[in-house]
């Protein structure tokens, strides 16, 4: 069996190094020797239907607002999660999920309501490093380094699991104190592009979701990029 | 306080500054000059025919070119070198009095103020990407602060912009007096969407051409620049050669030449001053740490990382990246995973800098070999009496510049 991965619209929503999840995560694959497949999606082409885990990435209003009229047709989106896709969304990748977001002007955009989430405009902007303890148990990290960037915050309409409790940053802010959100099949977060190169174990726990238990990884570059980076923001 | 005492004391100032080994004394010079008066950019404008250059990228070097080849036939100020805010310009106009033109680099939130102070005769504008996400706005809204201001010019003003940028297009398309220029780059890492209504922009196979069904488009260019010919609309025809490497440079001196015909310089002497120039502000200079002799390149962004590797990738085969994420760089190291390294493929890579292990994590998936190092000498020292490229990040390109030798 392949593993498919599928990254949606990088040209639309790709502005923070979004290609790093994708990318990191294929190789932690490689290195372990299962077979995978990485496709992108451009703007127009056809959207695999049964794959195993979708990247949604970060964008501007305009670019968000494209990926999700393309993701509404049909309801391609809703179908994906249907079939038992897994989904890891960053920010606006994140946002067009719920059910509403902000857009310029003072306009608010219907989301795809497939999470219930909701987000404002908060100003000012939620800017740099973040730090997150995580919200369930994960062997090998006792926190989540990123980097966020965004306007937008976001609060649950219903019970959800937050990814983090913030330590440090804003996360999903409006003083709810948690970044991100977990459900059974999606992810999602503020740390922006590569978050699963700076947490191994958070990449390795997204492919345990669908994989089952995964053998360890020789790979102490992403280790000591993950200890340099939390130790850097406490 | 009359200006010209104002001016009188704040160089002096920046003389105390310089002697006393405080700093360049630019910025102090400048910014004394602006608190006193306020209007000296304005006045100091006056009697001056001023260009304003600016873009994502290219702005300082563009700057430097034009301003060689406007020397060719009249007397100039221009910044030094980088210093492209309120202070830098100040600081810029007020030096030599008898100078008829000044040719200025302007940072590219700084265009409205300097269009209100200084009445350009000429706008060139270069280009518009990603720079640093975490302290400056987003493209598109740097662009409406573009189109918003360019209204603002004096009414026989031009500009000079880039017919191959879909944003530079959008921002200057309205002005009457629009000179397009192209050079032929393609595709766009920023724009996929229309910058007029936000649907998803069309682009050429070849990334040469975009349009939208709202009605936005390439223009036609007026001046077209391919391979080492420049075109002009009247049938002039001038070859170009570039004393600075790369294709950016290349590009930016043909659209030097354009400019310079704004002030009745013949293309050939343009062309011939402007490919003099082999270095500026410490760009491409040579530099020796321990045992090896470096030469320095200068990355900000993901467009400009692209432009140094290709580049790069025609230099000798050792090559040091040196990445730092201070303030100047943009605390936000996301984009190296924009940026393709393929180009450093085959070549032996040293790595080192504040954010050194974030970039070995990049290179590692990229599966491109290379050693991380604690510093310049430390790297040097592995790689021993060899030319070799050094690429790096905007703090370590400036402390490592001060070492050029001029
Ligand atoms: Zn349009």
């Amino acid at each position: 069996m392949t593993f498919t991965i599928v990254h949606l619209f990088p040209e639309l929503l790709g502005t923070y190094g979004d290609r790093g999840n994708v990318d990191v995560t294929a190789w932690r694959l490689t290195q372990r020797e299962i077979e995978n497949e990485v496709i992108a999606v451009g703007i127009g082409e056809k959207i695999p239907k049964s794959a195993d885990l979708y990247f949604l990435g970060g964008g501007e209003d305009d670019a968000q607002i494209a990926a999700l009229e393309i993701l509404a047709r049909k309801g391609v989106m809703r179908k994906i999660v249907e079939n038992g896709g897994h989904v890891f969304a960053v920010c606006a990748g994140l946002q067009i999920l719920g059910e509403s977001f902000p857009a310029s002007a003072g306009r608010v955009i219907a989301g795809l309501g497939i999470i219930p989430i909701e987000t404002t405009s908060a100003a000012p902007r939620s800017v740099g490093e973040i730090l997150l303890k995580p919200t369930f148990s994960i062997e090998s990290e006792r926190h989540f380094t990123g980097f966020e960037n965004h306007a937008g915050q976001t609060r649950f309409t219903d019970d959800l699991q937050p990814l983090g409790i913030v330590v440090r940053g804003v996360g999903n802010g409006l003083n709810t104190g948690v970044d991100g959100v977990v459900t059974p099949q999606i992810i999602g977060t503020y740390m922006h592009g590569p978050a699963l190169v700076r947490n191994p174990g958070l990449a390795d726990w997204v492919l345990e979701r669908k994989l089952g238990a995964l053998t360890s990884l020789d790979a102490s570059i992403f280790d000591r990029l993950h200890e340099e980076r939390v130790k850097a923001s406490q | 306080m009359k200006l010209r005492l104002i001016i009188f004391f704040a160089h002096g100032l920046g003389w105390l500054s310089r002697i006393t080994r405080r700093g360049s004394g630019v910025m102090l010079t400048g910014r004394m000059i602006l608190k006193l008066q306020p209007n000296a950019a304005k006045i100091l404008s006056r009697k001056r025919r001023v260009v304003l250059v600016s873009g994502t990228n290219g702005k300082t070097t563009s700057t430097a070119l034009i301003d060689a080849a406007i020397k060719t036939s009249h007397q100039t100020v221009t910044n030094f070198t980088g210093a492209n805010l309120f202070a830098g310009i100040a600081t810029a106009l007020s030096q030599n009095n008898s100078a008829t033109v000044a040719v200025l680099e302007v940072d590219e939130m700084v265009i409205p103020w300097a269009i209100k102070q200084t009445s350009p005769e000429l706008v060139v504008l270069l280009n518009l990407g990603r720079d640093q996400l975490d302290r400056l706005s987003e493209v598109r809204v740097v662009a409406q602060k573009w189109k918003e201001a360019l209204v603002g010019l004096p009414k026989k003003a031009v500009i000079l912009a880039d017919a191959d940028d879909p944003f530079v297009v959008w921002a200057s398309q309205h002005w009457k007096r629009v000179i397009w220029f192209s050079s032929g780059s393609l595709g766009h890492l920023d724009a996929s969407t229309c910058p007029e209504c936000g649907e998803v922009l069309w682009w050429s196979e070849k990334g040469d051409d975009f349009s939208c069904a709202c009605g936005f488009a390439r223009p036609q260019p007026d001046w077209k620049f391919t391979r080492d010919t420049l075109k002009g609309p009247k049938k002039e025809k001038v070859k170009v050669v570039s004393g600075i490497p790369g294709k950016a440079a290349i590009s930016n001196s043909a659209r030097a030449v354009v400019a310079s015909t704004f002030f009745d310089i013949e293309l050939d002497d343009a062309a011939d001053a402007i490919a003099r120039i082999s270095s500026v502000d410490g760009r491409f200079g040579k530099v020796v740490i321990g045992p090896t002799r470096f030469r320095l390149l200068l990355s900000k962004n993901p467009a400009s990382w692209k432009e140094t590797l290709a580049t790069s990738a025609e230099g000798p085969a050792s090559v040091l990246l040196v990445v730092n994420a201070n303030t100047q760089d943009g605390k936000d190291t996301s984009w190296l995973w924009d940026v393709d390294f393929s180009p450093l493929s085959g070549r032996r890579v040293i790595v080192t800098g504040d954010r050194r292990t974030d970039v070995s994590a990049r290179l590692n998936v990229a599966g491109i070999g290379h050693v991380v190092s604690e510093n310049e000498l430390a790297a040097s020292k592995i790689f021993g009496s060899v030319d070799a490229d050094i690429i790096a990040s905007y703090t370590a390109f400036h402390r490592l510049a001060k070492l050029v030798k001029r």
